[in-house]
């Protein structure tokens, strides 16, 4: 990550990032930043929980790379949210397996996630726990204080709450466009614009 | 008490029914005429009739702007009550594969695939080997790899409450096809081929041969089936069952008397008996609860079912922990939804499931605004009575075109609690939103737009930050502030002197303070004008010449804004 700026409480990267000072991201070069993704403070990403056993992955990232967290555009990590990449047993022993981010994925405060693939367009309230292996599609809401079970699937457009969480309702036709988080990104940074009203 | 956040919803024509009945033949059903206390005398004059967001008919037609629809052809707003709704694909939540409708027929409308939820806490069940450590072998990617690792008897478990399925005796010989073996150690269906699987299957669920609802159904109808080809024998009606229509218009021809020729056909000798053995489906009640009790006794309420697992079962009648059975997961659908009136679709979704796209999706909220209310001040948690606050109500302009809006609220709001309402600038424009390229074009003018955006405000206030009457608070490139005041009213009630009351008038309702009944709700109506391009059904494909052509347009609808809680001193 190259500084633009010294000053500020966010580093500014080429690729639009805005990673705050304050963020913990461990093992960064197991971690992947698609770019316009803002990283808050006490954020966490546990990219030293890279796999360990080697596993003949058929559906695979880039052969070579061995990376633990992947994050598209536009994702947004509020105030201490922790992205933990979800691990278990293969051939008699442990490794972590990587956990996947699409674009415009908002993550709440306080929120941990363990999941194997978050799709794009997906809001996670604060203080949700995303369980290990879980998958979650695209355009999916998960209200605050959820705990999604360990390898639960949740289908595209569905908004989910409780504990264990449930699938509650649907994503209405005329709410695809709250998820988009464009203008989040510029709200937030060193210069940040305000948010249209 | 919660915080309370600000909402506008927005009333969907269906609510009343005497405008969409008249030009339409609506196929609405008679429940949603007009109450007999509603007045009747508003049919001539619609903009007439007040609104009362509290009327309990009210919830049924207010909405949030983005689960309200659009129709092209009508040009009016649909919401999820009054569209017609029709079925693109049928899939399972957990596997995602999509079920053809005619399997659903046959296999009924949950999961055959190995997807089960928890019986205890409805979380996903995995499949793991009892020997081993846990494996979660749903992931689809390595399923073929870990045949390679243990075998033995494998069991469902819940990652989340860790109960698994040996708890009620169930054990899996092989980790596929769950469900089929599942089946067969609940009902034992296919009884002639001694089901391979594991041994200790208590015998409470083996002997309960035809006990599910399906099977005693199925055994009801071909006996009933049979009576009916019993007693009439000439109809035939034995081969076809009730499902063919050729068979219902058989019986009509029976009970309408048609055939004359055959008199006296059915003669008392073939009377049709009732089921009363189990073969037939035949239950008879158990009224012994003693084992129940007993049981009851033993293990205490720990044992019992909470309602929420008894209802979620696939069957219905269990009691206690271990008659729940892991549940198949319910089937989900993807939905096209057709206009009411005109019948044209305005949503319709990818058929596909992992496809997220629209075929088609008219939105409310490409064409009325939004509005977004902020208070003028931040504001304490409750509002206090008859203290006035000012509120700012943000419009944004969705269309490519300037819309002029006309604003209406009641001086004071309906109910027993009437807050005083004024609008401060009831009339004004919205510049049009910009063209397609609007984050572009958004980024690129940033700055000017400040610029613009502080002129403005400066100019509309000449310098005062005081809010004026029939002026914009604010205004940007597609939105316009305007300042709303409130007058909370007083939540104390306290009954007139007696000698105030009219002779006649109805007693005050004193009673205590209903639910919501503090939240400040103000009902308004908003008319928007415009000038857009000429609307054409979705077929027709217009040349250069008629593109270019332009009508008034007009759309009015009532909404209502929840504004706060009126503290209750
Ligand atoms: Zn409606
Ligand atoms: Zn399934
Ligand atoms: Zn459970
Ligand atoms: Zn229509």
């Amino acid at each position: 990550m190259s500084r633009k700026q010294v000053k500020g409480e966010y580093i500014e990267t080429d690729t639009g990032n805005k990673v705050a000072r304050k963020a913990i991201l461990i093992g960064t070069q197991h971690i992947m930043l698609g770019g316009k993704t803002v990283i808050q403070a006490e954020a966490m990403i546990r990219g030293d929980l890279a796999r360990t056993a080697q596993v003949p992955s058929s559906s695979g990232a880039a052969p070579g790379s061995n990376t633990a967290v992947a994050i598209g555009r536009y994702c947004f990590l509020s105030k201490g949210c922790c992205l933990r990449p979800p691990g278990r047993i293969y051939k008699g022993s442990f490794t972590y397996l990587p956990l996947r981010l699409g674009d415009h994925v908002f993550i709440g405060e306080g929120t941990v996630v363990q999941a194997a693939t978050v799709g794009s367009h997906v809001h996670i309230g604060q203080k949700v726990v995303v369980g290990e292996f879980a998958i979650i599609k695209d355009y999916v809401r998960v209200l605050d204080g959820s705990v999604i079970p360990a390898n639960m699937v949740i289908p595209s457009f569905s908004i989910v709450a409780g504990q264990p969480a449930r699938i509650v309702g649907e994503v209405p036709e005329g709410g695809h466009e709250a998820f988009e988080l464009r203008e989040l990104y510029k709200s937030v940074g060193n210069n940040p614009q305000p948010l249209p009203v | 008490m919660a915080s309370f956040t600000p909402y506008t919803y927005i009333q969907c024509p269906c609510h009343d029914t005497t405008t969409t009945t008249t030009t339409t033949s609506q196929s609405r059903p008679a429940e949603d005429a007009p109450s007999p206390t509603s007045p009747h005398s508003s049919d001539d004059d619609d903009d007439d009739h007040n609104f009362d967001p509290r009327a309990p008919r009210s919830n049924y037609s207010l909405y949030p702007l983005e689960y309200l629809l659009w129709c092209d052809v009508c040009h009016q707003i649909r919401c999820p009550r009054c569209v017609a709704e029709e079925l693109v694909t049928i899939y399972c939540p957990n596997c995602l594969f999509e079920v053809a409708s005619s399997s659903l027929k046959t296999e009924g409308n949950r999961c055959t695939r190995s997807c089960f939820q928890c019986p205890i806490c409805i979380g996903p069940l995995a499949v793991q080997s009892l020997e081993s450590a846990p494996e979660p072998s749903l992931l689809s990617a390595d399923n073929a790899n870990t045949a390679t690792t243990p075998a033995g008897p494998w069991i469902l478990s819940c990652s989340y409450c860790n109960w698994n399925s040996s708890e009620i005796g169930v054990k899996f010989d092989k980790p596929q096809g769950i469900f089929a073996q599942l089946q067969k150690l609940r009902h034992g269906e296919d009884s002639h081929s001694k089901h391979a699987v594991g041994g200790d299957t208590s015998p409470t669920k083996t002997d309960s041969v035809a006990a599910t609802m399906k099977a005693r159904f199925s055994a009801m109808r071909s006996f009933y089936s049979a009576q009916n080809a019993i007693a009439n024998p000439s109809s035939g009606l034995g081969d076809y069952g009730f499902s063919s229509p050729g068979a219902l218009s058989r019986i009509m021809s029976i009970y309408s008397g048609n055939n004359a020729g055959s008199h006296k056909q059915k003669s008392k000798g073939t009377m049709t008996r009732e089921a009363d053995s189990a073969s037939e489906g035949f239950r008879a009640l158990d009224l012994d609860d003693s084992s129940a009790v007993s049981q009851l006794r033993r293990d205490g309420w720990d044992s019992t079912v909470i309602g929420d697992q008894a209802k979620s079962q696939v069957e219905e009648g269990a009691r206690f922990a271990e008659e729940l059975w892991p549940i198949p997961y319910l089937l989900r659908t993807k939905r096209s939804k057709r206009c009411p009136v005109c019948r044209h679709i305005i949503s319709k979704p990818e058929s596909k499931v992992a496809n997220t796209r629209f075929r088609m999706r008219l939105v409310a909220n490409t064409t009325i605004p939004s509005i977004s209310i902020k208070p003028f001040n931040p504001p304490p948690a409750l509002l206090k009575p008859l203290q006035p606050v000012q509120y700012l109500l943000t419009f944004r302009n969705p269309l490519f075109d300037e819309v002029k809006v006309t604003l209406a609220t009641p001086a004071t709001t309906p109910g027993r609690f009437a807050s005083r309402v004024t609008v401060l600038c009831p009339q004004f424009q919205m510049d049009p939103s910009t063209e397609s390229g609007m984050y572009l074009v958004d980024d690129a003018l940033k700055d000017d737009n400040k610029d613009i955006q502080g002129r403005r405000r400066r100019g509309t206030e000449g310098g005062t930050h005081q809010a004026e009457a029939g002026k914009i608070w604010e205004r940007g490139h597609n939105w316009v502030t305007i300042v709303v005041e409130v007058v909370p009213a007083s939540l104390s009630l306290e009954a007139p002197p007696a000698l105030l009351r009219k002779e006649g008038e109805p007693e005050p309702d004193l009673s205590p303070l209903k639910e919501d009944e503090d939240v400040l709700e103000i009902p308004m109506f908003v008319r928007l004008e415009w000038e857009g391009d000429v609307s054409h059904d979705q077929m027709s494909t217009s040349t250069g010449k008629e593109k270019d052509a332009r009508e008034k347009k007009e759309l009015a609808y009532w909404c209502t804004i929840g504004i706060g809680r009126i503290s209750q001193e």
